[in-house]
C-alpha cells in the first residue's frame, strides 16, 4: 500500500513551481510537428486540384473523391476502377492476414510447449527474420516462383507436371490461373501475392500470439482432458475461446499492415488486380503526377482501415457482453 | 455414484532423465475411501496423482481400475474427476457452463446439462452464483465450482491436487471439513495430494506418507501418528524429540542413561538406533525413565505449555497440559519418558540427531 499512498500523495501535493527547460518544449513541438504535419498535409492535399501539365494547387474540391468512387466522368459515365483496386487491397490483406495467423497459431502453440531454451532459440530466429526487408523477401520469392528457375522448373524436371496432366489436376490449376498451357505457373497470380504477403507478416503473427499463448495455463487443457475432452475438443472448446481476442487482434493488426503492401503487389499481382497502395504511388510519383488524387486514395485507404478496426472493436465488445 | 471396484497401482515408476520422481510405488485404494498422499514438496506425490489421472505416462509399472489395465488409457477416456491446485476454471465460461462442461462436450442435451449443473451447484451451496463470471468469484467459491465441475461426469475416482493451498487458513479448515463431509455423502473413491499433515489427518481414511518418490508408510491417521514406522514419518507427522543411541538388551543406551523400552527393541546389542518421543507423551510427572532436566524456555499458548528442557541426553520439548506446576527458566525438574511411548528406529551411519 505504501507505493500507492505515496503516488497519491505526489498527485495531490501542490506541484512545485518548476521552470520547464525550453529544450523539453522544443522537442515536444518538433515530435508533434513531424508526426502530425505529413498526415494533415495528405488530408488537405486530397481536396486540392491538379493543373494539367504542371503541379497542383490548393483548393477545396471533392472531385478527387468523386473520381475514386464513381469515376472522373460522372454523371455521364460511371467507372469503378479505383473501388476495384480498393477491393483487391482488402481481398489480399484479409486472406493473407488470416492465412498468416491461422498457420502461426499452431506453430506458436507448440512453441510455447517447448523447453525455455528451445523457445528462446526460435524467438531469436523469428525476430532476426523481421530484419529482412520486404524487397529482399519479394526477391527471394520471385526467384522461387519464377517460370525458368523456380518451382515450375522443378515441377517439370521431376515429372510432377506430367503427373498433374495425366491425373487431370493440371486443368484445375489452369482454371485457378496457376498454369499456362505448358507448365504450372505461380508468378503473377493472386496465389503468389497472397503467399508472399502472409510470409511477410508471419513472424509478426508469431510474436503477437506468443504472449497470449505462453500465458495460457496448461492446467486448463489438462482439466478439460480429465473431463473427457479429446485433443481436438480441447482445442475448440478451451484454447481457441480463451485466446479468441488475441487471435482477432493479431489478424486485424496484420490486415491493416498488409493493406499498404507495395512491393509484393507490384511484383506478383496481375496488372488488372493491382491495389490502392500501388495506385497511390503511381499517382504521386508515377506517370500522371497527380498528388491530390493520390492523397485522396491514401485517405480512403486510411479510413477503410479505421472502419475495420472500429467494426472489430464493436464485434469484440458485443461478444464480451454476451 | 457408480462404484467400480479398486484402483490399484503396481510398481509405478516415473523418471525424468536421471531423476526418479516416483520410485516403485504399489498401492491399493479402498472403494469409497479418501486417501491422502502426504509428503514434503518434491516428494513425487503430485506426479503420482497426475499418472493416476492419465496426464503423465509412468516410465514403468501399471495402473488398474476394477481389474482393468488403464496404464496407457488417455486422460479423456478415464472418467476421473480432478480438481487442480489453480482450480483451472475456464475464464470464457460462466459458473454454470464450467460445471456442465463435461456433460456439454459429451453431447448431453442443454437442458439436462443445465439441470445437472444446478443440482451440483446446490450441492456445493453456490446455486445463486450460476450466472456469474469466474472472475467475480472469491477463492473459496472458485474451489467449490472446481469441485462441482469435477463431479459432473460422476467420476469413478475423484482426484484433488493440493486443493486448499490457494485458500487462507480459516477457510482452509472449513473447507477440509466440508469436503470430507461431501465425500462421505457421495461415497466416492477420492485421492487428495497435500503437504499439510493437518489437512491429511482431518480428511483421510488412509494416509500415504511419501518422501523422495518412495512410500514411507501407509496407514490410518491414528496409526501414522502413534506408530510411525521410521524416523522420517515420526518427524514429518507431528512433532518429535529425537535422540541417537545404541541398543543394549532390548533397551537403548544414551551415554550414561539406559532407557527402558516396551516392547523391547528387536535389535542386536550395540546397534546404532534413533529414538523418537512425542512432546505430549513425555511429561514432568511419571515414574518411567526419569531424567533430571533444566527449564530453558516456556511457551504458554493457553490450553497447553511447551516446555523446553535441557537434559543429560540432549535438548527436548515437552508439551504439558495438566501438571499445573509453576515453571520458570532455570528451574530444575525431572522429565519422565514412558517406555511404551518411545519409538526406536534403526540409524544409518551418516544420520545425525536433529
Amino acid at each position: 500500500m505504501t507505493a500507492v499512498d505515496s503516488t497519491k500523495a505526489e498527485m495531490t501535493a501542490p506541484v512545485p513551481q518548476m521552470r520547464r527547460p525550453w529544450g523539453t518544449w522544443a522537442l515536444g513541438a518538433l515530435i508533434l510537428f513531424l508526426a502530425v504535419t505529413p498526415f494533415i498535409l495528405v488530408i488537405v492535399i486530397s481536396f486540392g486540384q491538379k493543373i494539367e501539365g504542371a503541379g497542383w494547387e490548393w483548393d477545396f474540391t471533392l472531385a478527387n473523391y468523386q473520381r475514386f468512387f464513381v469515376g472522373a466522368l460522372w454523371p455521364d459515365e460511371v467507372t469503378f476502377l479505383h473501388l476495384q483496386r480498393l477491393y483487391y487491397a482488402l481481398y489480399y490483406a484479409v486472406i493473407a492476414s488470416v492465412l498468416a495467423v491461422a498457420t502461426a497459431f499452431p506453430f506458436t502453440y507448440l512453441l510455447t510447449r517447448q523447453s525455455r531454451r528451445a523457445q528462446s532459440c526460435w524467438l531469436v530466429f523469428i525476430l532476426a527474420s523481421l530484419s529482412l526487408s520486404e524487397v529482399f523477401i519479394v526477391m527471394g520469392w520471385d526467384v522461387l516462383l519464377s517460370n525458368r528457375s523456380g518451382l515450375p522448373m522443378l515441377f517439370e524436371v521431376s515429372g510432377a507436371t506430367d503427373w498433374l496432366k495425366r491425373t487431370g489436376w493440371f486443368d484445375v490449376l489452369r482454371e485457378w490461373g496457376l498454369a499456362n498451357p505448358r507448365n504450372v505457373k505461380f508468378k503473377t497470380s493472386e496465389f503468389a501475392t497472397i503467399l508472399t504477403m502472409s510470409y511477410l507478416v508471419w513472424p509478426y503473427a508469431v510474436i503477437l500470439l506468443y504472449p497470449a499463448l505462453s500465458r495460457l495455463d496448461p492446467s486448463l487443457t489438462e482439466a478439460a482432458r480429465t473431463m473427457g475432452a479429446s485433443p481436438t475438443k480441447v482445442m475448440t472448446s478451451v484454447i481457441l475461446p480463451t485466446v479468441k481476442l488475441p487471435l482477432i487482434g493479431s489478424t486485424l493488426l496484420l490486415f491493416v499492415f498488409l493493406l499498404g503492401s507495395y512491393v509484393t503487389v507490384v511484383v506478383f499481382a496481375e496488372p488488372a488486380k493491382q491495389t490502392t497502395a500501388v495506385a497511390v504511388y503511381e499517382s504521386v510519383r508515377g506517370a500522371t503526377l497527380d498528388a491530390p488524387f493520390g492523397a485522396a486514395q491514401a485517405v480512403v485507404l486510411l479510413v477503410t482501415a479505421a472502419l475495420f478496426l472500429v467494426l472489430a472493436q464493436y464485434l469484440t465488445k458485443r461478444s464480451e457482453a454476451r | 455414484m457408480t462404484k467400480v471396484a479398486g484402483l490399484s497401482l503396481k510398481y509405478i515408476r516415473k523418471a525424468y532423465g536421471d531423476v526418479r520422481a516416483v520410485d516403485n510405488v504399489s498401492l491399493d485404494f479402498a472403494d469409497g475411501a479418501l486417501t491422502a498422499l502426504l509428503g514434503p514438496s518434491g516428494c513425487g506425490k503430485t506426479t503420482l496423482l497426475r499418472m493416476i489421472a492419465g496426464l503423465e505416462d509412468p516410465s514403468a509399472g501399471s495402473i488398474s481400475l476394477g481389474g482393468q489395465d488403464i496404464t496407457r488409457l488417455p486422460a479423456h477416456k478415464r472418467k476421473f474427476g480432478m480438481v487442480f491446485q489453480s482450480f483451472a476454471l475456464f475464464p470464457h465460461l460462466n459458473v454454470s457452463d464450467n460445471v456442465s462442461y463435461a456433460l456439454t462436450i459429451a453431447g448431453t442435451p442443454r437442458g439436462q446439462a443445465a439441470a445437472r449443473a444446478r443440482e451440483l451447484l446446490d450441492l456445493v451451496q453456490l446455486s445463486a452464483f450460476a450466472d456469474r463470471r469466474i472472475g467475480e468469484l472469491s477463492g473459496g467459491q472458485r474451489q467449490r465450482v472446481a469441485i462441482a465441475r469435477a463431479l459432473a461426469q460422476e467420476p469413478d475416482v475423484f482426484l484433488l491436487d493440493e486443493p486448499m493451498s490457494a485458500l487462507d487458513a480459516k477457510l482452509r479448515e472449513d473447507m477440509q471439513v466440508e469436503l470430507r463431509q461431501l465425500q462421505q455423502r457421495l461415497g466416492i473413491t477420492t485421492i487428495v495430494v497435500t503437504h499439510d499433515q493437518h489437512e491429511a489427518m482431518t480428511m483421510a481414511d488412509q494416509i500415504v506418507v511419501m518422501s523422495e518418490g518412495r512410500i514411507e508408510q501407509v496407514g490410518t491417521p491414528q496409526a501414522i501418528y502413534h506408530q510411525p514406522e521410521n524416523a522420517f514419518v515420526a518427524d514429518f507427522i507431528g512433532k518429535a524429540n529425537f535422540f541417537d543411541g545404541v541398543t543394549e538388551g532390548g533397551n537403548v543406551r544414551l551415554g550414561a542413561h539406559l532407557l527402558q523400552i516396551t516392547p523391547r527393541a528387536n535389535f542386536i546389542d550395540g546397534s546404532p538406533v534413533r529414538i523418537a518421543i512425542r512432546p505430549e507423551k513425555a511429561g514432568l510427572v511419571g515414574e518411567a525413565n526419569r531424567l533430571p532436566a533444566k527449564v530453558t524456555f516456556v511457551r504458554d499458548v493457553g490450553p497447553v505449555r511447551d516446555i523446553y528442557l535441557d537434559t543429560p541426553i540432549g535438548p527436548m520439548i515437552v508439551t504439558d497440559s495438566d501438571s499445573g506446576q509453576p515453571l520458570r527458566i532455570g528451574d530444575a525438574v525431572a522429565v519422565a519418558l514412558p517406555a511404551e511411548a518411545i519409538h526406536v528406529f534403526p540409524r544409518v551411519a551418516d544420520q545425525v540427531a536433529a
